[in-house]
């Protein structure tokens, strides 16, 4: 050997380019071609064996349902229900004072103080929205409803954020309780409410108390998340140079990263509205007075009224938003240099509001006005209108069904059937064994374990084929629901004209009952499994949209300032920084989409799709609820499956390291 | 900055005599609702999603305000409000589809929630077509006329199958059971709750379609579209009509049973001795009465409250029984 090749031999070594089909891709393609070969040489021959099912499991539950609601209605019940007693009647108190208050003031108060406060600490133009909102909800002829609804949210929004904003600025601080408390966010999220809707009645029994304690269970996990994702986001730096100035802990949080972190502060606070405002259908199940029962009794009887009971929840969440946003606004640290003589107005402008809101108060009484709006309303006409646009969708002679049903019988003749059958048909080994694989290739060792546990869970406790019937379902809008997200979430964070026409679109999609525009849509495309699958799509996607386009728009501008001095174009800047710089909040949304996708699985069962979400409506309908419970733990073990096959590398890596 | 303030100072302007110029405007348009309570107390009627359900409370409920009791309505789920009347949250449920479960354990062992007896109504389950098949078809007239012509119910989700449209997952059921005992070749769809069912039959009715569906009586739509019942074989002793049951097929071998609805009471309500307790036990109309209602109300969208006045006002010899005048 000459010495000239014995220096050269540890020079730089430049990993050659692999074609896409040499790497991970590649795999995956390899493993799904393994399973597909398993389908079609062993179709239909292997389901999960009945030797390998825990049968016992939905027997335990129904006998502790059982014997929870005997020891609650005993004649003398344990202590331990009076402590539940208490909360829920001091929930019931709180819920029915907010009512009683607003009824005091009498309709044209409530519309005053409404607009007023936001026009005092937030901005004008979202006062006036609120003064539109309390108006349309006169108009529409749902007063009474809608402020009891209002009640509801108040209460419920209200103990959302004080319980879940503290822990949310731990959950930022420490890893370790963050990844403590993830699982726990995660099934509250997944599991549906109507798995554990029975329990939560014998323990706080009906009304506002169990509705909001139901409410409270969806709406925290959104709060504590985006809190911590807000507080992990200021710049450690900034936090080291206030530890090095001598700050206190309490002060480090208080001052520096509660602050910094306000831009997703306000999401937080504004998803926690959203995500309470969807279920206001499931509250009215129990008890949860208000626009809820609107809804739920219109589908039945008046599907123009649950229209229109839908309507005014997207109202309400509209202007919750709009003037909780432009009161944080005003707490802007930028914007708060007081002078005297702003001082001086401001206090004028409080004293002009307490006043007006007086007048109001003595206009109302003065007038005999009532704390419910009974006027004339436009309720009659609308439903007309609405009517005529409900009769139009269900005529199946109009233009419109002939391309609409088509689409929908060529979805699943030709897409969601071939798909279900091989899920479900293929032997089950193959598939477990090749969900791992995927698991493994695509996230490493460890996701693969708990992939491996949780396929293997499903087939414990006999759901393997229902499981599967599902799977095929939400791959499919999780695959929708991504794509969508992401390139429309992309967008509005580059564009501030997409921003707005999407944000009222979302706005509605997030809390307009699921079942109000579900119902119409199967008149369009007559066909089980359409409908769910595209429920949860449109359910999702808002979500999606709004981490990601916030993440984008969070890029610290002078990272984006920087690549443009350096003569990066735009698509580069958005490609090479951005988007890079973006991921956590990215990498948060597909994991609240799958989140999301999950969560409303029980939409469609109850539209058709079969599966999982059927058994688990069945669970509290038909009082299974062993069964539901056991479907619903199905549901949560495919989200965490399907959350750590997607988390990547990368955040294993993350993860591991800390 | 002083622009800033400058611009604060106009939106006032703008902001303040608008708002007072719509709540005048609203407070002109609005009246007050005066509201009394007498003797009788307030009594807490549940009222379930069906219309069927909306007309019994409604017409309870301006019954028992002729002798003045002040009513309040709750809207709580089926299986859930059985609690709700264990904890005297809510007084009475005026139609029950027979929630066995729920009488052996709230009724039977804890003493929490007592029987009402009838409510007069009978309710039926069973498969129907749609007239004008039934027409076209004589044969279907019973279960064997179905056989061999299943192929006419295809569906895009049923493949070669014929599609049978099941009912809403909360009510009892049997047909999986039935298509199986039976021996007929059709695939059980489920399309969900009874709105999302109710869509898919009613579009394939509007078209004109065959199709064959779980559907039941009294029921208001049953005015609206003509429809005809397939005739299920004859019952038999210990025939079941609830698939939750378990067993083998042949168990569910028959047609579903006429099923008495019944009231249930919250046991606090029964021992309180209010007037509205006797009315209520004595409550009790026919099937055609509560459909006529629920036409009302559902059919012809009139509000509940002047729904349930109309039928008073034309029956009231039959609510001044339940009065005990």
């Amino acid at each position: 050997m000459s010495a000239a090749t014995d220096y050269a031999a540890p020079a730089l070594v430049i990993p050659a380019q692999r074609p896409w089909w040499r790497g991970r891709v590649g795999l995956v393609v390899l493993v799904v071609l393994a399973i597909l070969i398993g389908f079609l040489g062993w179709k239909n021959t292997r389901p999960w064996p009945d030797s390998l099912v825990w049968n016992a499991l939905p027997g335990y539950l129904d006998r502790f349902q059982t014997w929870l609601s005997d020891s609650r209605n005993a004649p003398n019940p344990s202590f331990v229900f009076d402590v539940f007693n208490g909360f829920a009647n001091f929930l019931d108190n709180l819920v029915s004072w907010f009512t009683s208050f607003f009824d005091k003031l009498t309709w044209v108060g409530t519309t005053a103080l409404g607009t007023l406060v936001v026009a005092r600490f937030g901005h004008w133009k979202q006062a006036l929205g609120v003064l539109a909102a309390f108006a349309s909800f006169a108009l529409i002829g749902l007063w009474e409803e809608s402020i009891q609804t209002f009640s509801l949210m108040l209460a419920a929004v209200g103990l959302s954020l004080l319980v879940g904003m503290p822990l949310g600025v731990l959950a930022g601080r420490s890893r370790r309780f963050n990844n403590f408390i993830t699982p726990l966010l995660d099934a509250m999220q997944i599991v549906p409410a109507f798995a554990y809707l029975m329990p939560v009645v014998i323990l706080f029994s009906v009304g506002p108390g169990a509705a909001v304690v139901t409410t409270m269970i969806y709406a925290v996990p959104p709060a504590i998340r985006i809190t911590a994702l807000g507080i992990r986001g200021v710049a450690p730096n900034t936090v080291e140079a206030a530890a090095a100035m001598g700050s206190t802990r309490m002060q480090t949080i208080l001052k520096v990263q509660l602050p910094l972190a306000r831009r997703m502060l306000l999401l937080a606070v504004n998803q926690t509205i959203l995500f309470a405002l969807s279920m206001v259908v499931i509250a009215g199940l129990i008890g949860g007075p208000g626009l809820g029962d609107v809804v739920t009794n219109g589908l039945y009887s008046n599907p123009a009224l649950a229209l229109l009971g839908g309507l005014a929840i997207v109202i309400m969440a509209m202007a919750l938003d709009r003037a909780t946003e432009s009161m944080a606004d005003r707490t802007d640290p930028a914007r708060r240099h007081l002078t005297d003589r702003k001082k001086r107005r401001l206090r004028l402008a409080t004293l002009a509001c307490t006043a007006g809101v007086g007048l109001a108060v003595g206009l109302g009484y003065a007038f005999g006005a009532g704390g419910i709006y009974s006027g004339r309303t436009a309720q009659e006409r609308l439903l007309g209108y609405v009517q005529k646009g409900l009769d139009y969708v269900q005529n199946p002679a109009t233009w419109i069904f002939h391309i609409t049903e088509p689409i929908g019988n060529f979805i699943v003749a030709h897409g969601l059937t071939p798909l279900n059958s091989f899920f479900v048909e293929t032997p089950w080994f193959v598939m477990a064994l090749g969900l791992v694989a995927i698991a493994l290739i695509v996230s490493g060792p460890r996701p693969a374990v708990i992939t491996a546990v949780m396929v293997g869970t499903i087939g414990f406790i006999g759901e393997w084929a229902t499981s599967m019937e599902t799977f095929a379902q939400v791959l499919v809008a999780t695959g929708m629901t991504i794509v969508f997200g992401i390139a429309l979430g992309v967008w509005a964070g580059e564009s501030r004209t997409v921003d707005r026409v999407l944000r009222p679109i979302n706005d509605v999609l997030q809390t307009l009952p699921q079942l109000v525009y579900i119902i119409p849509f199967i008149y369009l495309m007559p066909v089980s499994q359409v409908p769910g699958i595209v429920a949860s799509v449109l359910y999702a996607v808002p979500v999606v949209i709004r981490l990601v386009s916030n993440g984008i728009r969070s890029v610290s501008p002078e990272a984006v300032e920087a690549a443009g001095a350096f003569g990066a174009t735009r698509r580069q800047v958005l490609l090479k920084v951005k988007i890079p710089l973006a991921r956590d909040a990215i990498m948060l949304g597909v994991n609240q989409g799958v989140i999301m996708v999950l969560a409303v699985v029980v939409i469609g069962g109850l539209v058709g799709s079969g599966g999982l979400g059927y058994q688990v409506a069945q669970g509290l309908q038909r009082n299974e609820f062993g069964l539901g419970v056991v479907a619903s733990i199905a549901i949560l073990a495919l989200g965490i499956a399907l959350d750590r096959t997607t988390q990547g590398r990368a955040r294993t890596r993350q993860e591991r390291a800390t | 900055m002083s622009h800033q303030l400058e611009g604060r100072r106009g939106r006032w302007v703008v902001a303040a005599p608008l708002a007072l110029a719509v709540i005048v405007a609203l407070s002109v348009a609005g009246m007050a609702t005066a509201r009394t309570a007498k003797s009788c107390g307030t009594v807490t009627l549940n009222e379930q999603a069906w219309a069927g359900s909306t007309a019994n409370t409604y017409v309870a409920k301006n019954a028992l305000q002729m002798i003045g009791c002040k009513i309040k309505i709750t809207q709580i789920t089926e299986i859930p409000v059985y609690q709700a009347m264990a904890n005297g949250k809510t007084d009475a449920v005026l139609e029950d589809w027979q929630h066995v479960d729920q009488y052996k354990q709230y009724i039977t062992k804890q003493h929490s929630v007592v029987m009402g007896g009838s409510n007069g109504v009978t309710g039926h389950i069973g498969w129907y077509i749609p007239t004008y098949l039934m027409q076209q078809y004589p044969k279907f007239k019973t279960w064997k006329g179905l056989k061999g012509k299943e192929s006419i119910f295809k569906s895009p989700e049923s493949g070669s199958q014929g599609m049978f449209l099941g009912g809403d997952p909360s009510y009892v059921q049997k047909d999986q059971q039935l298509i199986k005992a039976l021996h007929l070749n059709f695939k059980f769809v489920s399309v969900g709750a009874e709105p999302a069912q109710v869509a898919r039959w009613s579009q394939l009715y509007r078209q004109h379609k065959p199709v064959l569906f779980y559907w039941y009586t009294p029921q208001y739509l049953n005015l609206q579209y003509k429809l005809s019942e397939v005739k299920l074989p004859k019952r038999f002793k210990g025939c079941q009509d609830d698939a939750k049951s378990g067993g083998s097929v042949a168990k569910y071998k028959c047609a579903y049973d006429h099923i008495v609805l019944n009231k249930v009471f919250s046991a606090k309500f029964a021992k309180s001795g209010s007037p509205a307790y006797k009315v209520l036990k004595r409550f009790s109309w026919s099937n055609k009465d509560q459909e006529q209602v629920a036409k009302y109300i559902a059919g012809d969208h009139l509000n509940p409250d002047k729904a349930a006045q109309k039928w008073i006002s034309a029956n009231k010899a039959k609510v001044n029984k339940w009065l005990g005048k």
